[in-house]
């Protein structure tokens, strides 16, 4: 072949792979994808007031303690919040409140836990992070932590 | 049309496209074993959490075993991509394999967007001549008459394009209201707060910028010229890395304001094509091969790092 159409050959190459990698931009930034993504994180327009359905565990003491993401099914915090707002939308919390309360049963980190509730929070981002104003919680579905005798 | 061609086919050594595929490939292969049982774990979940999203729209959900299988074969493959055994055949099996590894990952109701560019660049690797240097395999006879200089060019605008398109995505879903900082300050409250009532750590700085709002602005303005102007880093090698550094403050300050850790980019891994990694890459496996002759008290079959010079600087 000769060296000029390698040449030819490398330039659709990179032309292509180019159009491939910016297709996206022809869909709606909301029609996100993988690899080929429209990196739609930061883009939209949303308020500070923040609404959504987590799990808290309750101690004997009443205390609070918030429950890491892994123990709700995934390490990352934005698939664990889908995990819940699902099991919300198809109506078993209740079952997913029973399997979190297995999961921390053995755990040390969470040895004073009695109960596990889940609960839909409305908070201003603000002014919970800043000033501290605790969310408005509505209890949407409870479990006990089930542990062997010592 | 000659200018724009000598731009683009500009000569780099085969040592620095190698020492590309080493260093991506490497992050390929710790960032898929480690989190391989991660992987497994989400793939135990209901199928009422499962939402294809690109090939996995076509294979559906994989037993928790064959994603085990998946993430094996693929680590297997990296490992031989690293070291360009075989890379022919190789290097396209190992590119398909972590694509699907980390498309199921991502088909579990959330995309997310730290592997995004990893995956396009092991694609355009797999298809480049990276196993001509700096690997345990016969090298070719000669080099492709195009050179090695595109691949690189091609690597970088390949970078280049998905910030443009993070920019772009920016201005069409909130227009230049973007701009102003507001919507920038509630995405990060917003997800901070998520993090707090989902038991995670919170960003270090976001709280003290969430109570002092003004600098905002700033940040969205300059998030904006950075992902928008992208474009500048293909102009010269020199403006290249000055938006390298920019981008790479932008992932820094991710972290900082909202605890999101875009690993690939934070280790300079995305703009690799603009610095000549040929020379710390080759200076590694100096000392490695030095390293397992004094063991092995022989000389061993690791390559001689070629002494090279960028004919490009």
């Amino acid at each position: 072949m000769p060296d000029r159409y390698r040449f030819v050959i490398a330039a659709i190459v990179s032309i292509v792979v180019l159009l491939i990698v910016a297709e996206p931009v022809l869909r709606t930034p909301y029609e996100d994808g993988f690899p080929l993504s429209t990196y739609p994180m930061f883009a939209t327009k949303r308020p500070t007031k923040l609404t959504m359905d987590y799990p808290i565990g309750i101690t004997a003491e009443n205390e609070r303690v918030f429950l890491k993401p892994r123990i709700i099914g995934s390490g990352e915090v934005l698939q664990a919040l889908q995990i819940v707002s699902r099991a919300r939308s198809m109506g078993t919390l209740p079952q997913l409140c029973e399997t979190i309360a297995k999961r921390i049963a053995p755990l040390p980190a969470y040895h004073d836990v009695v109960t596990v509730k889940f609960v839909t929070g409305t908070a201003d981002a603000v002014e919970y992070l800043v000033r501290h104003e605790p969310a408005n919680e509505i209890e949407r579905a409870r479990c006990l932590v089930r542990r062997g005798a010592p | 049309m000659k200018r724009i061609g000598d731009w683009w086919f500009a000569p780099a050594p085969a040592q620095r496209l190698a020492a590309i595929r080493i260093l991506v490939g490497t992050f390929a292969f710790l960032w898929l074993t480690t989190r391989l049982p991660e992987f497994v774990q989400v793939a135990k979940l209901s199928s009422q959490n499962w939402g294809p999203t690109g090939v996995t729209r076509l294979i559906g959900p994989l037993s928790p075993g064959a994603v085990f299988g998946l993430g094996a074969a693929t680590s297997v493959l990296l490992a031989a991509f690293v070291l360009g055994i075989a890379y022919r055949v190789v290097a396209p099996l190992a590119a398909v394999g972590l694509m699907l590894s980390l498309t199921h990952r991502n088909s579990w109701g959330m995309i997310f967007h730290t592997d995004n560019l990893l995956v396009v660049h092991m694609c355009v690797l797999a298809i480049a001549p990276a196993g001509d240097a700096f690997a345990l395999w016969k090298k070719p006879d000669r080099a492709p008459v195009t050179g090695y200089g595109w691949w690189l060019k091609l690597l970088l605008a390949v970078t280049v394009v998905t910030y443009i398109l993070a920019g772009i995505a920016k201005l069409r879903l909130a227009g230049v209201a973007w701009l102003d900082g507001e919507q920038l300050r509630n995405q990060i409250a917003v997800d901070n707060l998520r993090k707090a009532l989902l038991g995670d750590s919170i960003a270090p700085l976001a709280t003290p910028f969430l109570d002092h709002p003004s600098g905002f602005t700033l940040f969205s303005v300059m998030t904006i010229i950075l992902e928008c102007g992208a474009f500048m880093a293909l102009i010269s090698q020199r403006v290249g890395r000055v938006w390298a550094l920019l981008a790479w403050g932008f992932h820094v300050g991710v972290v900082a304001l909202m605890n999101i850790w875009f690993p690939y980019p934070l280790l300079g891994l995305a703009y690799l094509p603009l610095f000549p990694m040929e020379r710390p890459v080759g200076w590694l496996i100096g000392r490695a091969k030095s390293a397992l002759e004094r063991v092995l008290g022989r000389a061993g079959n690791v390559p001689s790092p070629e002494t090279v010079r960028s004919p490009d600087e």
